[in-house]
């Protein structure tokens, strides 16, 4: 159970972080217009991911998964602010 | 959705582990919360006279005051108005050194000791850091996500038969099953209360660290730069160097009434302002206040030389970092709606502290050997540390609302006598339990919360005078409510103590709730 959580508590941390950034940023208007509404849903997303994490069979696989999922993230997510097709 | 068994194991698994670390913080939280919601009430019913609600004219006779002999104040500075935080108006702002000076109408000299009583300031701090100085918020923001977690987990275990055993509250030979039944009904029927708690909670005490962390990651680090606007209602205006007077503060709550009114808003009552380069022609003063069928009516910022409006920030236009900030707090502190409001949520507050005792003493019961009288080492040492912790600390803030009648009398310094009366006597509720076995120090805790709340309404009668029928009678609602509060609570804790001598008496022998258990 240990590895599952803790890769849904750090992995899934830069998982939260990318989707929650790619929300924020990918929705109409600056940024900064929906930035608190983002920060507050930060929270339940992560824990969610944390518990969601023990749905992967076992530890590796949620490592593996959770880590690229959040990679793919955030890369997405700066190369989209790199371009200004966000903003 | 259908989980299959070994996940289920490990969500019941992570649902214990996480009511382990975090139970005993998050009772604590719950009653110290719970009782916060009376905050200030609990304030006029702590100080040592009943003051009228002072006037905007002496609250203007306080700002020009403070004006006039502290240069600092100029920079920033903050008022409550008269019947905000307390029945007179006060102001608050930084020293040259950073220190916060306090000042009130009846003591319109700065000085660095918050103005009221300073029991509904401790009781508040054990509720949101344990009273821990600094790490204790960041643990309590811990604490929270721990919540959430359990939430889920709780919820995920229950489904399957959540809605055949919802109502279902099964006494009788099982014990264990009667306490999960109460469990899990209280714990499925206040889940929005609790899932706005483990939200906002989380918010309050984690937003800066979190912002720090997801700033660089996600924002290119313009986060916290961007944090301040999205919370303020203007924008910061710079000094223009050129000296202006100050409109009257009569000025600033009249153009704030009539701009509410125009946006549809009724009987707007302002509740704080903060002040920014008092005595500049860029003078800019933000007023907040409520109205009634509102969540929080708002903010509104304007130009404190002329009273013109520069921005606003009010309930039905204002953008949506601003609803979700006003409707986060009012959902967190329940300052919304009237007195029905406040109790419901005092209600659902001891609630959840009874959800998480619960918790622990399922945890207890599901690994009892029941067939020999020593019980295992875990469950003695989580027996002992929920009755110290939890009943403790009930004992610990009736002593400290006893200390706040008494150490005026005595002369001697409030503020430190009920830190020591609060920490002290939960020390020794803890120690006690170390030294008893479960089941008598439980039982013991509770008569002794039971006659310390009891003694509480009295010691207000004889310190101040103002008896349940004097306050009742003389029209002081809020007087008369903590004292029937703290009797109702004492009847509450004489029977829980009642009951847990009859467990330990009549109930099954082999258990550390039992009479003859061993230590």
């Amino acid at each position: 159970m240990w590895a599952r959580v803790s890769a849904g508590a750090i992995p899934g941390f830069f998982l939260s972080v990318a989707a929650i950034g790619l929300i924020d940023w990918l929705l109409p208007g600056p940024w900064q217009a929906a930035l608190l509404p983002c920060m507050l849903a930060f929270c339940p997303l992560w824990v969610g991911v944390i518990c969601a994490s023990l749905k992967f069979a076992d530890g590796k696989r949620a490592w593996l998964w959770l880590s690229a999922a959040a990679i793919v993230g955030l890369g997405l997510l700066r190369a989209l602010q790199a371009l200004h097709w966000v903003r | 959705m259908k989980l299959k068994p070994t996940t289920l194991r490990a969500f019941t698994s992570l649902h214990s582990w996480v009511g382990l670390l975090a139970g005993l913080a998050l009772f604590v939280a719950f009653y110290a919360g719970a009782i916060t919601v009376f905050q200030q009430p609990l304030r006029q019913w702590a100080s040592p006279h009943l003051a009228a609600n002072g006037s905007l004219d002496d609250m203007q006779r306080l700002l020009d005051h403070v004006l006039a002999r502290h240069p600092a104040a100029h920079q920033s500075l903050g008022m409550t108005f008269p019947g905000y935080f307390q029945p007179s108006a006060t102001a608050y702002w930084p020293d040259r050194h950073g220190t916060w000076q306090f000042a009130t109408t009846e003591a319109p000299e700065g000085r660095p000791a918050r103005p009221g009583a300073p029991l509904p300031d401790l009781v508040d701090e054990l509720h949101y850091s344990l009273g821990l100085p600094v790490a204790g918020t960041y643990l309590m923001g811990v604490v929270s996500l721990l919540y959430g977690i359990a939430l889920v987990s709780g919820l995920l275990i229950h489904l399957p038969r959540l809605a055949k055993d919802l109502f279902a509250l099964r006494p009788g030979r099982n014990l264990k099953r009667f306490w999960q039944d109460a469990h899990n009904a209280i714990g499925v029927l206040s889940l929005p209360f609790h899932a706005v708690f483990a939200v906002t909670g989380a918010m309050l005490c984690l937003s800066v660290v979190l912002m720090m962390a997801i700033g660089p990651l996600a924002y290119r680090g313009e986060l916290l730069a961007a944090s301040g606007a999205a919370m303020n209602t203007a924008p910061v205006r710079p000094e223009a160097g050129v000296d202006a007077p100050l409109a009257p503060l009569s000025t600033w709550v009249a153009q704030a009434r009539s701009t509410a009114r125009r946006q549809g808003i009724d009987d707007f009552a302002p509740q704080y302002l903060k002040l920014v380069h008092a005595g500049d022609r860029h003078a800019t003063v933000e007023i907040t206040g409520t109205a009634p069928h509102t969540m929080a009516a708002g903010t509104l910022a304007l130009d404190a030389h002329s009273g013109t409006l520069i921005a606003d920030q009010l309930q039905g236009t204002r953008d949506a970092n601003h609803a979700t900030l006003a409707w986060a707090y009012a959902l967190h502190f329940g300052d919304y709606g009237n007195a029905a409001v406040r109790w419901l949520y005092f209600l659902l507050g001891l609630g959840g502290a009874f959800l998480f005792y619960s918790g622990n003493l399922l945890w207890i019961e599901s690994r009892r050997r029941r067939r020999q009288p020593v019980q295992g080492r875990s469950s003695r040492v989580m027996a002992r540390a929920t009755v110290g912790v939890c009943i403790g600390v009930c004992a610990a803030i009736s002593t400290t609302a006893l200390a706040a009648q008494v150490l005026p009398r005595l002369g001697w310094n409030v503020d430190t006598g009920e830190r020591w009366a609060c920490f002290a006597s939960w020390a020794l509720c803890l120690l006690w339990t170390c030294l008893r076995t479960p089941a008598r120090a439980a039982r013991e805790l509770l008569w002794l919360t039971a006659a310390v709340t009891a003694l509480v309404p009295l010691a207000h009668g004889i310190a101040t005078g103002w008896w349940i029928w004097r306050s009742a009678a003389a029209g002081h609602a809020d007087l008369a409510a903590v004292d029937l509060g703290a009797l109702a609570m004492a009847a509450c804790f004489a029977m829980l103590a009642r009951a847990t001598a009859r467990r330990a008496r009549q109930g099954e022998p082999n258990s550390v709730w039992a009479e003859e258990s061993a230590a």
